[in-house]
């Protein structure tokens, strides 16, 4: 009895030191790159060349996504994100020295964006898409730093993360970055400060799957909230479905490169307009991507895509699907056509909707039930409001109207044309 | 070949005959079309002005929807008030009595070139009775009017006056508020 107990304190204590080490030694930081350039002594060009290249960072980047502030404020923090395990709020990420990042280095900035450790080495979640930005360069970085900490400061407190046991312990962060984290980055590119030197397809990805952080939303997680090998997959969260990007997928619903480049430089393309979380993604980020890099993008997104599905249509669902006809007929059509034509910036065309091709009709019903407000796009595009039918519509009236659409312009209807 | 259907509805209280029409016209074109009650009016034909406002009588109780966009297969069988309806007629159908919400608007010189009033009136109407079933603490009255009347658009620019002429058809309703609006400020 004795000697069992004695192995099983041995294994415990061996267990503990194995933590230790793996805590200390292995998901603190890795390596840190030497600056691009020394930051204090800059002059004064080249102070302007960085503010405006890390302003380009922090759009691409879409920093705002995260960090802006309840009523508007960029980098100020307080958005909320909601996940399984409790909600985050983005932190304020102004050269406040008392609550923003005033009194970071470079080499702070750099390891909270690369490896999601703040000073002090305490954990960020990985709701800070440090996955992602583990490839950003150097030299974007300290441009991003300079611009950072070239805007006013902001005095507002952070609001601590809201989450349930266990996982309101940070330090535990640092077995999942262990295993999740990859570690040392996986070379990181020369960076938008490259310039022309970064050919198309690399800058793509890097926009894409670097500062972009598509993946982010768009990539199916694991149990452990991990992103998974199914790159931009397609997955739900917060709510609402972010769509299979893939190129397979995207040619399924009938994509071109030219469309993508429309959706992300406007807002909108024949396949529908941006909605739920996507749509600050335009009005904090990809509106302002020049138009090499919104092509670079959608050839990154487009790579090797198979030839892109024709609009699916199929006039046989008005006689399956009576009742959901009759209510398009009668609550939607007066916008979206009888013919499903849509209205250009009143309502988008059913015909080649995307959201109708998707399996899972979740982002269907919140968008009928819900409505969208009216959008400001980019330049002089405009939508008008869709109203919200939830007072409208009984449960049962939703489930025969979103069939109908999936069978008539939808899912349902490609499976049909696949027969 | 457009589709066609029969359909039927309540307007103002009287049940129209059974009607064969293609199923996907507009609420406001069977109205001016088939029954020839002209004055719900066409703005921008996409449910944003609310020119073309009438109420819905519905289980909710009144509610205002845009005519211009809400098809017969919908409104069939449904029972609607247009413009036309407000007011109490004598047996020809002359007007004996507007509403207190229309004398409002007419005492408060609201509207000039009056294309926009039956959309107005149909809004300020379901408000109020809205409110009957459902009043609101008198100090929060502005609001609530703003908030009901917000999407109806006047081109003449006769919002307070439509505004004003409602809270005040409010205030002096019993029953549609709680507590005395005027004791601040005011």
């Amino acid at each position: 009895m004795r000697t069992v107990l004695r192995v099983l304190a041995g294994l415990v204590l061996l267990g503990v030191i194995v933590a230790v080490v793996i805590f200390f030694g292995f998901t603190g930081a890795g390596p840190v790159p030497p600056a691009s350039r020394d930051l204090e002594a800059l002059d004064e060009e080249t102070r302007a060349e960085m503010v405006s290249l890390g302003e380009y960072v922090a759009k691409a980047g879409d920093c705002a996504a995260c960090h802006e502030s309840e009523d508007g404020l960029a980098l100020a923090g307080g958005t909320p994100m909601e996940t399984l395990m409790g909600t985050v709020y983005g932190t304020n990420i102004t050269p406040s020295e008392a609550h923003g990042i005033g009194d970071y280095s470079p080499d702070d900035l750099y390891r909270a964006m690369v490896y999601g450790i703040a000073p002090g080495g305490r954990r960020l979640y990985p709701a800070m898409p440090y996955t992602s930005y583990h490839a950003v360069s150097r030299e974007d970085i300290d441009a991003l730093y300079v611009y950072l900490m070239a805007q006013e400061p902001v005095e507002k407190p952070n609001r601590d993360a809201d989450m349930a046991f266990p996982f309101n312990i940070r330090p535990l962060i640092a077995f999942w970055n262990l295993i999740y984290r990859p570690d040392p980055p996986e070379g990181p590119g020369p960076g938008l400060s490259a310039g022309e030197k970064l050919a198309d397809t690399g800058r793509g990805a890097y926009l894409v799957d670097v500062l972009g952080h598509c993946g982010e939303c768009h990539t199916p997680r694991n149990l452990a909230f991990a992103k998974t090998g199914e790159h931009l997959g397609g997955t739900v969260i917060e709510g609402a479905v972010a769509p299979d990007i893939t190129p397979q997928g995207l040619a399924g619903r009938g994509w071109t490169e030219t469309d993508l480049s429309q959706f992300l430089s406007t807002g909108l393309s024949p396949q529908g307009v941006m909605t739920f979380r996507m749509f600050p993604v335009l009005s904090h980020s990809t509106k302002y991507l020049p138009e090499r890099d919104i092509e670079a993008v959608s050839a990154y997104l487009a790579q090797d895509m198979p030839e892109p599905s024709e609009p699916p249509s199929d006039p046989d669902a008005i006689d399956a699907h009576p009742e959901g006809h009759r209510l398009y007929v009668g609550l939607c059509a007066g916008c979206h056509g009888t013919n499903g034509s849509g209205q250009p910036s009143g309502s988008v065309p059913m015909v080649g909707n995307t959201t109708l091709m998707l399996d899972n009709p979740l982002n269907l019903q919140r968008v009928i039930l819900e409505g969208i407000p009216a959008r400001q796009l980019s330049g002089h595009l405009r939508m008008q409001e869709m109203p919200a039918f939830d007072a409208t519509l009984a449960e049962a009236e939703l489930e025969d109207l979103s069939g109908y659409l999936r069978a008539r312009w939808g899912v349902d209807a490609i499976a049909m044309q696949d027969q | 070949m457009t589709a066609m259907m029969t359909v039927f509805m309540t307007i103002n209280g009287t049940e129209t005959e059974p009607l064969e029409v293609p199923e996907d016209l507009m609420l406001l074109e069977f109205l001016h079309e088939y029954l020839n009650l002209t004055g719900t009016r066409y703005g921008c034909g996409q449910g944003v002005c609310r020119a073309c406002a009438v109420i819905h009588d519905g289980p909710m109780g009144a509610r205002v929807v845009p005519a211009c966009v809400t098809g017969v297969a919908w409104a069939h069988g449904r029972a609607f008030r247009t413009v036309e309806g407000h007011a109490d007629r004598d047996e020809e159908g002359n007007v004996t009595a507007v509403t207190p919400v229309q004398q409002a608007f007419l005492d408060h010189f609201s509207f000039q070139c009056s294309y926009c009033t039956p959309g107005f009136v149909a809004a300020a109407q379901a408000l109020v009775e809205r409110l009957e079933v459902d009043p609101v603490p008198a100090e929060d009255v502005e609001n609530v009017v703003l908030e009901a009347l917000n999407e109806n658009i006047c081109r003449c620019t006769g919002y307070v006056r439509y505004l004003e002429a409602t809270r005040d058809v409010i205030l002096a309703t019993p029953g549609l508020t709680i507590g005395d609006g005027r004791a601040e400020g005011s």
